[in-house]
């Protein structure tokens, strides 16, 4: 099955839009570092469940998270652990610690998972807010394929920053090469424990903003009908919404 | 770079400061605003209106632009990282003007 065809919108889409979303749900369907295929998709369809979860919604008005009983609305193949550390990713990310994030590994959510896992829900929740920003449905999951998890993580990665091991600035080499040139910036690093966390998250950035080189260059990108300003304001708002600081 | 003169207060929901040399900037304001708000109702009149002054080709790289922004604090306060250089002049000029340091995921930069 091919995806993303964008047949039904009302509007003409951009093809490397379209492409890049059909290539991250190739490698969403594919057995990960920590994943496999079909925990996945899973792991896909919560970010879909979270945005409409009554527990979530409850708790993210209580005071403290931690200490708030229920039941999140969720689908099949993640054990709760997983569906709440999605849920939390999607709706309630403000409030996450370290010490939450090593709980986790406690009750067998490891760190490289957990950046797995981080990394899939953002990327599955930026390509799902571009259809609802353009008003079309969303596209259907893909199945997914067979294959285990490989448990790799690059030798360079440490703690240090935030609560996950990361490549260090200077660590983007060997098969890590492509992450990033001389130096990366900590929103690059961040998912770096899982490599291809980070390729699937510039591949979607290059096509919905910007390339990680465009980033740099303040003149307006070639393939855009908006230029730079308009660009940041539209980015700068949402973070704003959001009380993003970074 | 440009030496158009803008105001940074349009990042903070100021209709006319959106509109103050940015091209359709208030359209593109609001568009951003409803969607990241989750207001359907207000994002359907939002995207009409940026539609109707802008068209479709804008109205579709505005999408993916707000749509990948949607992701950016989810990944920060996620893994917790902090900013890369809070010491810039630059960077401190546009927190000061623009509060930013209110924010609960600064704490990622400046420990609390």
């Amino acid at each position: 099955m091919s995806y993303f065809k964008y047949e039904n919108s009302p509007y003409v889409i951009r093809s490397d839009i379209a492409e890049a979303h059909a290539s991250f749900w190739e490698n969403l369907a594919s057995p990960g570092n920590w994943w496999t295929g079909a925990e996945r998709v899973a792991i896909a369809q919560e970010v879909r469940n979270a945005l409409s979860c009554e527990f979530c919604a409850s708790r993210k008005q209580a005071l403290s998270p931690y200490n708030f009983a229920g039941e999140h609305q969720h689908g099949e193949g993640l054990d709760e652990v997983a569906i709440d550390a999605v849920h939390r990713v999607i709706t309630d990310q403000t409030r996450i610690t370290k010490s939450w994030v090593e709980d986790n590994v406690v009750k067998g959510l490891s760190k490289g998972a957990y950046v797995e896992l981080a990394g899939l829900a953002v990327a599955v929740l930026s390509v799902d807010e571009f259809h609802r920003a353009i008003g079309v449905a969303l596209e259907v999951l893909p199945d997914a394929l067979p294959g285990a998890p490989d448990g790799y993580m690059p030798a360079l990665a440490s703690e240090g920053t935030g609560y996950v091991p990361m490549l260090p600035n200077d660590g983007a080499i060997g098969k890590e090469a492509d992450l990033w040139g001389d130096r990366g910036a900590n929103v690059l690093r961040a998912f770096s424990a899982v490599p291809n966390a980070v390729r699937d998250w510039m591949m979607i950035s290059s096509a919905q903003y910007l390339s990680f080189e465009g980033m740099a260059n303040f003149d307006s990108p070639e393939n855009r009908s908006i230029n730079r300003m308009q660009i940041e304001l539209v980015a700068g708002r949402v973070s704003a919404v959001n009380e993003c600081f970074y | 770079m440009t030496e158009t003169e803008i105001d940074l207060q349009g990042v903070n929901g100021d209709a006319k400061a959106a509109d103050t040399g940015v091209q359709y900037g208030a359209e593109l304001m609001q568009f951003a605003e409803t969607f990241a708000r989750r207001d359907d109702e207000a994002l359907t009149t939002a995207r009409n209106s940026l539609l109707s002054v802008a068209g479709e080709a804008v109205l579709v790289d505005a999408a993916g632009v707000a749509a990948n922004f949607q992701r950016m604090v989810r990944i920060a306060d996620s893994i917790g990282i902090p900013y890369d250089n809070p010491d810039s002049s630059l960077g401190q000029q546009v927190r000061d003007e623009l509060n930013l340091t209110a924010f609960t995921s600064a704490r990622h930069t400046f420990k609390q």
